[in-house]
């Protein structure tokens, strides 16, 4: 029998890497050294046993907050190069609004829409533009114009049931936006420097918004 | 190579869900995702020994494959593709750590072992004292396991447990045929004398 460090052809031939004419040769060199014949017989229990108690496939565990944690830090790395570029950085934010998932898994009640004021401030050409919007209820249908008579934005909800008389909807105006990428939250502050809207993720990995109730 | 996962009747296909997914659809992404998630993690498990780390390994692998999308010309399977990313995924993360095989590894590395165990237990009608037996032999060889060095442990997962050829394990870690040929001979010399016990009953 060969010294251990040199035997490659008991490998080879205990993972099927030789031809047929090398396997011949070997086996007969098996027949003809007991020792070899047991050797590559251990060695073949021992890869049986290997591929049964390895599995190739595992159960992750949280699997569903390792999805939505890697969606999230993949907004979280496309909201960094949207801000290395030069553009809005209030664009970059409403990327996250823009990311189908993340309205997807989101649980709140009511319509989220971004509005980005345009123009130069204070002035007539002012108004709001929906970047985004999003309905948690199937079959309902958000779309958005802008009313220049009214001078407001108007949010349209086809398929939604009647909406109860005492239920408010409001929109919000948001002026900047900053970004905690260490805690994955981002803040929208209107044009007083309030927070109106934080938006992160609770333990579970969901999209979590804690909105600002409005002054006054 | 490893080979993908078998396609439903019905189901999207990779190279569907990989154009959705290279043309923004997070969507896509994600079930592409929880298709392959349990393989590369299985995959990092196996090479970290480590639950935690293993996790972050594999999430960070499809976070990268994410961002390399754009560059994915379906010249070769989503999940070989995938695979390769996490491979060095992990394998870089290895050589940070510079962790060195036999035995020196500490307690936080071992922890979750019997849960991981009992997973790699057989599914099947085995009577008790025989899936007792098996769940002791599963744990044992993920016990032996841990204990080569990482270099021997990657060449065992990648051929005992992706199935790779020596030529393809060369290519991936990137070494020598030769090289592939030897750490498989040690490792397996290794681990038949870590498993002595078990298999000279057996055998």
């Amino acid at each position: 029998m060969k010294p251990p460090s040199e035997n490659h052809d008991l490998i080879r031939w205990l993972d099927g890497e030789m031809t047929d004419a090398e396997r011949a040769a070997f086996e007969g060199e098996m027949k003809a050294d007991p020792a070899l014949a047991k050797e590559a017989e251990e060695m073949r229990s021992l890869s049986a046993s290997l591929r049964t108690h390895l599995p190739a496939e595992m159960k992750v565990p949280h699997a569903d907050f390792f999805n939505s944690q890697i969606q999230m830090r993949i907004a979280q790395l496309e909201m960094e190069d949207s801000r290395q570029k030069p553009e809005s950085s209030l664009e970059s934010i409403f990327a996250l609004f823009r990311q189908p998932w993340l309205a997807a898994a989101s649980a709140v009640a009511v319509v989220v829409a971004g509005f980005l004021m345009i123009g130069p401030g204070g002035t007539d050409s002012e108004h709001s533009l929906i970047l985004s919007s999003y309905t948690p209820g199937r079959g309902v249908e958000a779309s958005t114009y802008h009313d220049s008579a009214a001078d407001a934005t108007v949010l349209m909800l086809d398929g939604l049931d009647e909406v109860p008389a005492d239920r408010k909807i409001s929109g919000i105006s948001v002026h900047r936006s900053e970004t905690e990428p260490e805690v994955a939250a981002t803040t929208l502050f209107d044009a007083a420097g309030a927070p109106l809207l934080v938006i992160s993720r609770d333990a579970a990995g969901h999209p979590l918004f804690l909105r600002n109730h409005p002054r006054g | 190579m490893p080979a993908p996962a078998a396609t439903d009747p019905g189901e999207v296909s990779d190279v569907d869900l990989v154009k959705r997914s290279q043309a923004g659809d997070m969507r896509a992404f994600d079930t592409l995702v929880t298709k392959y998630r349990g393989r590369i993690y299985a995959m990092t498990y196996h090479l970290i020994q480590n639950e935690t780390e293993a996790w972050d390994l594999a999430q960070e692998a499809f976070i990268k494959a994410w961002r390399a999308l754009p560059n994915f010309k379906l010249d070769a399977a989503f999940y070989t593709w995938l695979y390769r990313i996490a491979h060095n995924v992990t394998y870089d993360w290895l050589r940070k750590k510079k962790i060195q095989g036999d035995g020196e590894f500490d307690d936080e590395r071992t922890e979750h072992r019997v849960a991981v165990g009992a997973e790699a237990t057989p599914k099947g009608d085995a009577a008790p004292d025989t899936a007792l037996r098996n769940a002791e032999l599963g744990q044992r060889i993920q016990d032996a396991i841990a204990k080569l060095s990482p270099d021997h442990r990657q060449v065992i997962i990648l051929r005992e447990v992706e199935g790779l050829a020596y030529e393809e394990i060369a290519a991936l870690v990137p070494c020598s045929l030769g090289t592939v040929m030897s750490r498989l001979f040690y490792a397996r010399k290794k681990l038949q004398e870590i498993l002595k016990d078990v298999y000279e009953t057996t055998l």
